[in-house]
């Protein structure tokens, strides 16, 4: 068939679609994905990077955020003439060398210009990286500029080292490639990207959450009185994002005695400001002002707040100790305190380094480059509401914000750490060059004045600096670890990344909707931060998280939430909402004005009743698209309430926040919001909830708060919800189908079903994320019937026919990798110490040689056992005159296959570097095991309902019912009663009719009530067919040919294979290695070592079972 | 786990022996990104003679491959 000239449609329904699909899959689009909502679903990820780069420009943020670096070098005269002057250097004494960084590229991934042989095609795909066990990278260039004194700007452009490049994004080859494309580059075709490869393996970045930025939040914790004598619980805590990303942290502690104090912490190191001095710092100020600013005018009802007035007036009276009058000379005595810890050059004067100190530090998202006298009034703005709701906590007017809510939270998108991490390492690089500059004063004797210097400035000096800042970021993604001066006002060192294993598609899937709480809260004794709050709703997923240890911590995203990755245009906001009559004055009490805000800054306060209309107005105008109001704007309404939390309204506008799609009721179109607004608006769940007045909202699917995973749980409405959970989790472990691509990779080990099919019972989802491309288990005639015994305790029967005909059977995909030359430092082609094949000259066995081809490597096709040979190497050195390697030794060395199962060679790749002149030097040999089912697999339904297979039993003993069904598997009845799973009942009904009359059955949960059941509408379908309404039916004993006393419960039920296999498992054995020390029998599976029997496992056998004479065993 | 490899036919490889120096065994490959055919010494150096690809694929043998079918 001709490819349709007609867009691809994206449509699709909860039908087979059958012969849709199958075009699809044998042409693929030639103009976009056919699944749009599975490329939504690592947006976040591939947005964040794009950021960097693309629109949003972080790194070149970064760069300046970063600024020019300056080294003085002074002449020992000077030094001397410094030493007496005590207010900081004069400038001019001593050279100056200023460095800085203009510009940052990245390229997309190339071979290096060294390797002369590739003429056709220059670029790497991602899919050799997999191949080659090599990393996804690209050059990362930046421009330097320096000068000498006032010199002119000199520049030079720098190699920092290749950096990962994440996949499909702006720095990939693949970014715009249609399916088709996509399947030309040997990569599966919905390919979506979102991880990087390091080492042919694939790893991403996980997300985190943060606490929402620029949002005072009031904290009350205990560990606050820990920090020294008259410290209390309450504190006003503010992340603050700078635009690149990176986020500074201040904190304002209330002291027992009224006083209030700003904490900070820099460079991992904490530091205590009495906040009345930066206050004074940032503006010139009065008094009067400050104590306006903090209570109210006279004559507003805040001054009526003794409370609060009483402390702005200590806290203004214990300030006039210090005796710092004006803004200079506050700046001054910050810079001087803080001129150590700054890393200034050491003729700044101490003004500046004050103002320094307050760009980098106070409220950095509201100035952080070239601070304006008004962005300054605007922290002094923010810092005055921080201090008023700071007393409003401690006086208990106000509530406190829940950290662990949703609501308070962001997320911590991949790109933009990834980001955070590059400028980290350009600033500790421009650091070291410091170093760099004074070894070579010292060796040289000269100053930055020779000419000299300027000559070894970029081939000397910047070499002996480390410019590899791509194998740091590479460090970073292949171990996790952060290794970080600053600590990037992050909570954990290591735990950044995870391998994306491709088990099967939705464990692939998942890891790119994950949201982790922080390792940090992993080890806190408390369950506080694990709680599914009500905040959640819509945007993390309340099935979708793992049982044990990490519940509740990592979560995942719902799959209609979607993750903002840029900052919005909101500059027509501040005049709209001054024409909705936001002013100035302002007061303590917010039975008077509240506040308004956008990201963090003060737009003005208004009275409570017109906050209400502002807030109303406003979502008006974004959701009709007017007024330029942006649609993902989030407009924060607080109403006024009595210790509620704290009143005004906050427009957010950043990008990081988790947003989904609602339908405004008033305009009938699709509004998005966010956690923050949410608690404060009535969103309707389904139209017939729909309260005149009071709803404003209505969700579009009640599914859309469930996770992508978690929606392919059919009839999950039926089940006790952690069976819910547990098949979150099985349906992640299952052996399916990890895409169609599987030639080209070489995962470790990959499972495959062989005989997957479609679901008969799916909800409409799994067609749109189109799941049938990655089959992850089949459709079973299930009978619950207690037969044989051999069911009991979750065991279940397998159909030793069905099996035969291939139920369940499926594939494992080693991939080992032979190496020669294991110290990867040494680069030249001469450095080659060993070639694969055979020695010249030296004897080779039969038993090697039947198994090896006479180049040394296995023959595709072959059977392999544990200890046989894989490969053959020899050593060799490099021999000039005659312009080869030769061999002195004559002997091989054979690597041999160490596994204790029977596998088939599927493929040997022979690897070349990227200069494509070495001799091979590793090989990647990819084994087949075959896996059918056998006793002790565990399968599972999507029910939570897990079992092993006990026996395969023959078909003719297997019941079999009336019509001549004989079940594929024979489950316990006992597995329900306790465990609830009602679900699963719906689905062996629903797949009984839908296999009976060729029907996709919609499982969507909450579609059925109490007056429309499932039952009925499944048993109608199922007297349609001429089957017994209710799903039994009569069924006769295989074995003695009697009907059984009671009807059998038959149907038809989706069945999974999970990856866990007695093969990998069973441990046995008589005799064998034993510890040297002791001579018991050693650990260990893979060594064969034995099972320990421990103290409570003889316990039982002395007394339990009266073995008296074994107690001397022990 | 005791199924063997069908072995094949009595050949010079059988009996154990000694590798010929002779001027240099080429084996074929087939190259990952064009499919050519790609003649390699041992020591060369791993590339597509046509394309310049870096990365090989090992030819299935063309001895008969037999197992036991159970």
């Amino acid at each position: 068939m001709a490819p349709s000239r007609t867009s691809t449609p994206t449509q699709w329904s909860a039908d087979f679609d059958t012969s849709r699909r199958e075009r699809l899959f044998r042409n693929p689009p030639r103009d976009h994905t056919a699944y749009p909502a599975l490329v939504d679903a690592t947006q976040p990820h591939i947005q964040s990077f794009n950021a960097l780069l693309g629109n949003g420009q972080l790194l070149a943020a970064a760069i300046r955020d970063i600024g020019t670096k300056s080294f003085l070098h002074q002449r020992p005269e000077a030094n001397a003439a410094a030493a007496q002057d005590g207010e900081g250097l004069e400038p001019a004494q001593g050279n100056r060398l200023s460095l800085r960084i203009r510009e940052v590229f990245v390229e997309k991934a190339t071979i290096p210009p060294a390797n002369k042989y590739s003429t056709k095609n220059r670029e790497i795909y991602p899919a050799e990286c997999r191949e080659r066990h090599a990393t996804y990278r690209g050059k990362l260039r930046i421009r330097l500029e320096y000068r000498v004194n006032a010199g002119q700007w000199q520049e030079s452009v720098r190699d920092m080292g290749q950096i990962p490049i994440m996949l499909k994004t702006n720095r990939c080859h693949l970014e715009n490639c249609t399916p088709a494309q996509l399947v030309q580059q040997k990569e599966e075709s919905e390919e979506f990207g979102g991880y990087f490869i390091v080492n042919g393996i694939e790893k991403l970045i996980r997300m985190l959450i943060v606490s929402r930025r620029n949002f005072p939040m009031a904290i009350v914790r205990g560990s606050f009185v820990d920090r020294g004598g008259t410290y209390t619980k309450y504190g006003m805590q503010i992340r603050s994002v700078r635009p690149d990303q990176t986020s500074q942290t201040n904190v304002l502690h209330y002291l027992a005695d009224g006083n209030i104090t700003f904490r900070f912490s820099w460079r991992k190191n904490e530091y205590l400001v009495p906040v009345m001095m930066i206050l004074k710092a940032l503006v010139e100020t009065n008094d009067r002002e400050i104590f306006e600013g903090i209570v109210g005018n006279l004559g507003s009802q805040g001054v009526e707040n003794t409370f609060m007035a009483d402390r702005v007036e200590l806290l203004l009276r214990t300030y006039k100790s210090y005796n710092l009058l004006g803004k200079a000379r506050t700046r001054a005595y910050l810079g001087e305190k803080f001129r150590p810890v700054l890393g200034v050059p050491d003729d700044m004067k101490n003004e500046d380094v004050g103002t320094e100190f307050l760009r980098k530090v106070v409220l950095v998202h509201l100035g952080n480059v070239d601070v304006s006298q008004s962005q300054d009034i605007d922290k002094f703005k923010l810092l005055l509401f921080m201090i008023r709701k700071l007393y409003s906590l401690a006086a208990g007017d106000c509530a406190v914000d829940n950290p662990d809510a949703v609501s308070n939270q962001e997320v911590l998108l991949p790109g933009f750490l990834y980001g955070m991490l590059i400028k980290e390492k350009f600033e500790d690089w421009l650091r070291s060059v410091q170093g760099a500059c004074e070894d070579w004063i010292r060796t040289s004797g000269a100053t930055f004045t020779d000419p000299g210097f300027l000559r070894d400035f970029t081939s000397k000096i910047l070499r002996r600096t480390n410019e590899n800042i791509g194998s740091l970021v590479e460090y970073f993604l292949s171990t996790g670890n952060l290794v970080s001066s600053t600590g990037l006002d992050l909570q954990q060192t290591s735990g950044y990344t995870v391998v994306a294993e491709k088990i099967n598609f939705y464990r692939f899937i998942s890891h790119f909707r994950m949201v982790h709480r922080g390792s940090f809260f992993a080890q806190l004794k408390t369950t506080t931060v694990r709680k599914l709050l009500p905040e959640s709703w819509g945007f993390l997923c309340p099935v979708h998280t793992p049982d044990g240890s990490p519940c509740g911590l990592l979560n995942h995203l719902a799959h209609k939430c979607k993750v903002t990755t840029r900052d919005l245009d909101v500059s027509p906001i501040p005049r709209l909402l001054a024409g909705l009559g936001v002013s100035d004055l302002s007061s303590a009490s917010t039975d008077e004005k509240v506040v308004v805000q956008l990201d963090g800054r003060i737009m003005g306060f208004c009275a409570p009743e017109q906050a209400h209309t502002i807030a109303d107005t406003l979502r008006y105008w974004k959701v009709q698209g007017s007024h330029d109001v942006p649609v993902e704007l989030e407009i924060g309404y607080i109403q006024n309430s009595k210790g509620g939390q704290y009143p005004g309204i906050y427009l957010f506008s950043q990008a990081a926040r988790m947003i989904r799609p609602v339908k405004y009721l008033p305009l009938d179109a699709e509004d998005s919001v966010g956690p923050f607004e949410q608690p404060y608006m009535s969103i309707a769940c389904t139209d017939n909830e729909i309260e005149s007045g009071e709803s404003t909202h209505v969700e579009y699917d009640p599914t859309n708060i469930l996770s992508i995973v978690a929606n392919q749980t059919p009839f999950s409405d039926f089940n006790q919800s952690p069976r819910n959970m547990y098949q979150c989790q099985m349906g992640k472990q299952a052996m399916g189908t990890p895409g169609t691509s599987l030639r080209y990779r070489t995962d470790n080990k990959a499972y495959l079903l062989q005989t997957g099919q479609t679901p008969i019972v799916r909800p409409p989802l799994y067609n749109e994320y189109g799941l049938d491309n990655f089959p992850n288990g089949v459709n079973a005639v299930v009978a619950v019937i207690s037969y044989t015994g051999y069911d009991m305790d979750d065991a279940m029967i397998i159909n030793k026919s069905a099996h035969e005909r291939g139920f369940g059977h499926g594939t494992i995909y080693k991939t080992k990798i032979v190496r020669l030359n294991e110290d990867r430092s040494k680069r030249s082609a001469h450095a080659v110490t060993k070639l694969f094949g055979f020695a010249a000259n030296s004897h080779v066995p039969a038993h090697v040689r039947a198994k090896l081809d006479a180049d040394g490597l296995p023959y595709i096709g072959s059977q392999i056992n544990e200890g046989d040979i894989l490969a053959s190497c020899y050593t060799v050195t490099w021999e000039p005159t005659k312009h080869g390697f030769i061999n002195r030794d004559g002997q091989n060395e054979l690597h041999k296959y160490k596994d204790p199962e029977t596998a088939f060679i599927e493929e040997v790749r022979v690897l070349g570097s990227e200069t494509g002149n070495e001799p091979c030097q590793a090989i990647s040999i990819k084994l087949r095991v075959p896996r059918a089912p056998v006793i002790g697999d565990k399968f599972s339904s999507r029910h939570g309902q897990k079992g092993v297979c006990s026996q395969k039993w023959p078909a003719v003993d297997m019941p079999f019912s009336e019509s001549g069904i004989v079940p594929d598997i024979i489950i316990n009845p006992h597995a329900f009663p306790s465990r609830m799973t009602i679900g699963m009942f719906v689905e062996s009904l629903a797949g009984k009719s839908g296999a009976l009359h060729g029907l996709a059955q919609d499982a969507s949960p909450w579609r059925f009530d109490e007056d429309h059941t499932a039952g009925h509408y499944f048993g109608e379908q199922l007297r349609a067919a001429g089957y017994n309404y209710h799903g039994n039916e009569p069924m006769y004993s295989g074995i003695t040919g009697g009907e059984f006393a009671a009807d059998i419960y038959l149907g038809v039920v989706f069945y999974q294979r999970l990856r866990h296999m007695v093969n990998d498992k069973f441990q046995v054995r008589t005799t064998g290695p034993v510890t040297q020390l002791t001579g018991q029998p050693i650990k260990g599976r893979a060594r064969g070592g034995g099972i320990r029997v421990g103290e409570m496992e003889r316990d039982m056998i002395i007394p339990g079972l009266g073995c008296v004479r074994v107690a001397g065993a022990f | 786990m005791s199924r063997e490899a069908y072995v094949a036919p009595t050949s010079a490889f059988n009996t154990g022996t000694t590798v010929d120096p002779g001027p240099g065994l080429t084996t074929q490959y087939i190259c990952g990104d064009c499919n050519q055919k790609v003649l390699l010494k041992q020591g060369d150096g791993i590339r597509c003679k046509e394309c310049g690809h870096r990365i090989l694929y090992k030819e299935r043998t063309k001895r008969m491959v037999q197992f036991e079918a159970r």
